[in-house]
Formats: C-alpha cells, structure tokens, sequence
C-alpha cells in the first residue's frame, strides 16, 4: 500500500534455481535460492524477472526483451522463493524451459503488499484465475499470525489456477452446493487448504458461480470487527467485489498492470488513485500492487 | 600500459567517460538506488521536466513491448521544476557523478523558465527536449522543424550558462538541417536519437494497444537506424554528438561512437539490466586495452568507410 518505503531492501540476485516443474493446465512452479529476497519479502509483493539465461544478459534478445512480473507464491523456510505461472506468452514460455541448476535474474521484492493490521482477526481472500499464484504465501503468513484465512476462490474453469482442484464425489453442483459452506459436496483446494485456510472453490463451468456471488452470499456471516477482505485477480472481480462491499467491510486490492522497469522510474503501470481531492497517477510496480480499494478510481480504469 | 584514458568533453563539460543514462528510462535515479554504482557513470540524465506537473498519458496502456524493443507513450508525466529541484535532485546528485537535468516546455519561454531556476542548481548540463513523440503540443512539434528547434535553444541560451544539450528526434526527413540549426542558436552538443514513432495494433480488439494511440519506439530494434543518424549528424556539426538509441552493450556503444559520438547514452536497456552502464563502461574500457589505444577520444567518429 502507497506509503513510505525509505531504506526500502531491493536486491538482484542471480538465484539458483532448485525446481522448474511443469503443471497441469498449461501452469510452471518455479522455485529459486534467494535468502535475502525469502527474508525481506511481504505477501503481496513480487519479483521481477528476466526470463533468459542471465549469461546472455549482454546481447538483446529479440523476444521477451522486458522483465516480467510475478507474485511471490510462497517463500520456504526464507531461503527460497516460489512463483507460480501460467505458459501463455514468449516469456512464460522462455521461462517454463528454464532448469534446475541454471540461475535466473531477479529483482525483488519489489512493490507494497497486502497490509496486515494489529486488530485483524478475519482475512477473506477473494482469489481469482492466476491471481491465486501469490495467495499460500499470504495464507501462511495470517495463518502464522493466528488469523483465520477465509479463502473464496474462483476460476473460468479449474485449469485457469495453478492448484488441484478437489471434488468430492456426490458434488453438488450449483448454488446450493456451494452455499452449504464447509459441508460435503463443497469444492477445495486441498494445497491451500494444507497451510491453513478454509476453503471454497467456485468454477463458472462446473458450479456456475463468480467468486463474488460466493462473497455476497457469505457477506453478513463474514462481517464484523477484525474481518477485512483481500482480493487478488481479474479486474471485473475486484470492481465487484469493492461495490459489495461498500460500507461494510474494508477490503485490500492486488492490481496488475503493464510494467517496464518494475521500480516506479518508467512511469507505464499507473492508475488512478483519490487523493484527498484529486485524481493521481500511482505506479502499480512501487506505490502498488497492493491498494485499498476505496481509493482506486475504478470508473476510470479500463476493464 | 596506463589505464586508458575515458573522459570526453561535452560543451565544456567533462565527463569521466562517455557511458550516460539516458532521459526517462532512469527516472529520476532514486528508484534504481542500489541497484548499481550509477556514481561510476559518466552522466545521469534525469526525466523530463516541465515548469508545472503533469500527470501524462492515459494509462492502460502506456508500454507495449515489441521485437527488440518497446513502444512508450508516457507522455510526459513528471512532478514539475519546483518538486525536482527540491525533492529529487538532491537524491541523483548524491550518486556523485554528473547529473544533467532535461526540460521540456509547450512554448521557448517555458524552456528557459525552467533553465533559469536549474542555472541555480548543481546541474551539469541542461537537455532540451524537443523530440518527445507523445505530447500533443511542444515536444516534437519543436524538433520536426529547423526555425522551431532554433528559436528553443536561443531562448534557454539566454537563460542558462550552463552547457545545453539539443535532443533531436529521427522523426524528420533531414536530421542535420535540425542539428545545424540547433548549433546555430547556441546549443553546445546534440543527442540523438529519441524514439522513432510508432504504433501496436491488438488484432483481437482492434485497438492500438496504447491509450495515445501511437508512442515512440526504443532499444535494440532502433539501433542501426540511429546508428546512421548519429553518422549523418557528426559530420553536419561541430559540436559533439550524444549517441543514443538500442545500446545494449560495449560493442553498440562502440558502434555510435566510430560513427561520430562523443558520449553514449543508454535507456531501454535498463529495464533488462539496471547494471548495463557499467557492463558497457567494463567492455569499452577493456576495448580500448585489447586495441592498444590511449584513450576514448582517439575512436569518435573513427569508422573507415568502405
């Protein structure tokens, strides 16, 4: 969240690489050696990465010619660092080819994450497709805290996430069985589940429901002191999500946008921000990614 | 042998070697802090200033990247002269090597407007940004016509004492008219290039993917087209001539400076590698060693013609 960042810890590392694992639905697990970016980091912030070989750092590539963000997924015992991505472009290709034992250049971490307040008891996370590649790490760290992670996940369908989708048999499809909450028939995500949060997993596909829908039918239930919401993926879902929840509970947004430089100089991730009575420009890559979702301007930001 | 000798003279300005970062891409050199030794560096040129701030393009999107390279239309946006002079430059200075501020302006009035406070400050040199693409007045508008470049410089050579960099844009028939006028006026060296225009369409939405529809295009894919530009505009004018456009590494920064440049400035890519100043310093400095030259100076404008 936008703030002072003095004496801010950026480094750039030319991590070793201990995993590059492919994983079903077309999603590649990256996992790298880097202590000081592992113990620096905050749920919510990210790296910024050059998909090729660092040794050719010299000579342009004539793809994939720009870093790449990604979300810090989990951090392992602050030594190594996780991200999580989907395979679409040039650069998630270079780099789903990357192997263990080569080393990847990264600049981390970078950007202001989810802020997590002394009187916070509740955390609704509200996760949608890909932006659920940086939720285990912030479901460890509330978990850690001893704040009950509520995660409401949802996805086009279950290969747009980088997570297992469980369905017991006897799923009941559509809004019932997924309104029965925490009873059989509700569809998890065992992985999330494992590190603490209670889980509930919507796809349009199969139970027909938008995460939002989930959240509004849970919202009176999840209100209260100490509850807040933190919501991480499309930018429909959390336009929707700031309108429900208006007034009732304060809610923390993780925003993406086009990035160069990842370090706020370049200027190309901005979006519009309140601030007392004008409308600024912020960057996602430094004053963001994490907003409150009150002060986003969203009838200015494109869908 | 002695370590070879790096430093070239722009206007009158010395600098320690000719390896400079290059308007925008730095900012304004407190977010790369820490990142690399930018006080090792010839010179660090600062973003663009205009007397007021302003806010730039619409976002979404303002950076689209391309093959070799990427297309910006920032437009702009920057916190004003006020705001530099005091929040910002102290930061830069601080690098402890020279920092050159660039001003940009809608009239010559509001470019020597800028000149006359920055003259009050511990800035190197002054860039004079006519070639900004992505604004809808002042800018290029300037730098696409001999008389209008002329008349900008004049009015910052009357407000500043400091030397005064003329940046120049490819966007013309005819550079060297532009360059020649620029001296003309009293500017004291040229930069060039700024980006090429340019334009990303998305086929899926058939929409330009930037918000301004059209932006500049820079790094490597501009290389060799600015390569000649730079060869063109050393030999129109006496005055030195900063290269720029695509360099990547020591052999590109080579490349503009055999073909007339005094100085290098590097800008895309230091998205890629906040470190590429001094990876092309490191690779000159072992150039001139492996060649068995004396100094930098003995190889601008030193391409033999074929």
């Amino acid at each position: 969240m936008a703030g002072p960042d003095r004496g801010r810890a950026v480094y750039r590392l030319q991590a070793p690489i201990l995993e590059s694992a492919r994983l079903p639905g077309g999603h590649h697990r990256l996992v790298v050696r880097a202590p000081v970016i592992g113990a620096a980091a905050r749920p919510g912030q990210f790296l910024h990465v050059w998909c090729h070989d660092p040794a050719t750092i010299a000579y342009p590539p004539s793809a994939a010619v720009l870093r790449r963000p990604y979300g810090i997924s989990r951090v392992w015992s602050q030594e190594a660092v996780e991200i999580l991505l989907r395979v679409r472009g040039v650069g998630g290709r270079v780099l789903a080819g990357r192997r263990a034992g080569e080393c990847l250049d990264i600049i981390g971490p970078l950007g202001h994450g989810f802020h997590i307040s002394e009187g916070l008891r509740v955390a609704v996370i509200v996760a949608g497709g890909s932006g659920l590649a940086p939720v285990p790490f912030l479901v460890e760290t509330l978990v850690a805290r001893g704040i009950r992670a509520v995660l409401l996940a949802g996805a086009a369908d279950d290969e747009k996430i980088p997570f297992a989708v469980d369905r017991p048999s006897g799923t009941l499809t559509g809004p019932l069985g997924v309104q029965k909450g925490g009873q059989p028939g509700r569809a998890t995500l065992l992985a999330l589940e494992a590190l603490g949060a209670e889980v509930t997993f919507v796809s349009e596909a199969v139970e027909g429901l938008l995460v939002s829908e989930v959240l509004e039918s849970h919202l009176g239930e999840l209100s209260g002191d100490g509850a807040e919401v933190m919501a991480i993926g499309p930018r429909a879902m959390l336009k929707r999500i700031v309108a429900l929840t208006d007034g009732c509970l304060p809610v923390q947004v993780s925003l993406e946008e086009r990035m160069a430089c990842g370090l706020g100089a370049c200027r190309s991730c901005v979006v519009p921000v309140r601030h007392q009575e004008d409308l600024v420009y912020r960057t996602v890559c430094r004053d963001g990614p994490v907003f409150r979702g009150s002060e986003i301007a969203w009838e200015l930001l494109e869908p | 042998m002695s370590a070879p000798d790096l430093r070239v003279n722009i206007g009158g300005l010395t600098l320690r070697n000719p390896v400079m970062l290059a308007s925008g891409a730095f900012g304004y050199g407190d977010e790369f802090a820490g990142l690399a030794d930018y006080g090792e560096l010839g010179a660090l040129v600062l973003k663009t200033i205009t007397l007021e701030p302003r806010a730039g393009n619409p976002p979404a999107s303002r950076t689209a990247e391309t093959p070799a390279g990427m297309v910006n239309s920032i437009g702009l946006e920057n916190v004003g002269l006020e705001a530099f002079v005091r929040e910002k430059l102290p930061m830069a200075l601080s690098y402890g090597t020279a920092v050159i501020a660039s001003i940009a302006g809608d009239t010559p009035e509001e470019f020597a407007a800028c000149a006359r406070r920055l003259d009050r400050c511990e800035v190197a040199a002054v860039e004079i940004n006519i070639s900004c693409p992505n604004v809808q007045q002042g800018g290029m508008a300037f730098g696409v016509d001999a008389e209008a470049s002329a008349e900008v410089v004049r009015a910052v050579r009357s407000a500043t004492r400091r030397p005064i960099i003329a940046k120049l844009t490819p966007n013309v028939t005819d550079i060297c008219s532009i360059a020649k006028a620029c001296e003309a006026a009293g500017a004291d060296a040229v930069a060039l290039t700024n980006t090429f225009s340019a334009m990303v369409i998305n086929v899926e939405t058939r929409q330009p993917v930037l918000a301004a529809n059209t932006g500049g295009l820079s790094g490597p894919a501009i290389r060799p087209a600015a390569v000649l530009r730079v060869f063109q505009a050393a030999r129109a004018v006496s005055v030195p001539v900063v290269g720029m456009g695509g360099v990547w590494n020591a052999s590109d920064a080579l490349e503009f400076i055999l073909a007339g440049a005094t100085a290098v400035a590097i800008g895309t890519a230091l998205y890629a590698d906040p470190a590429v100043g001094n990876r092309v310093l490191a690779g000159i400095r072992d150039y001139l060693v492996r060649h068995r030259l004396a100094g930098i100076r003995e190889l601008i404008g030193a391409v033999e013609l074929r």
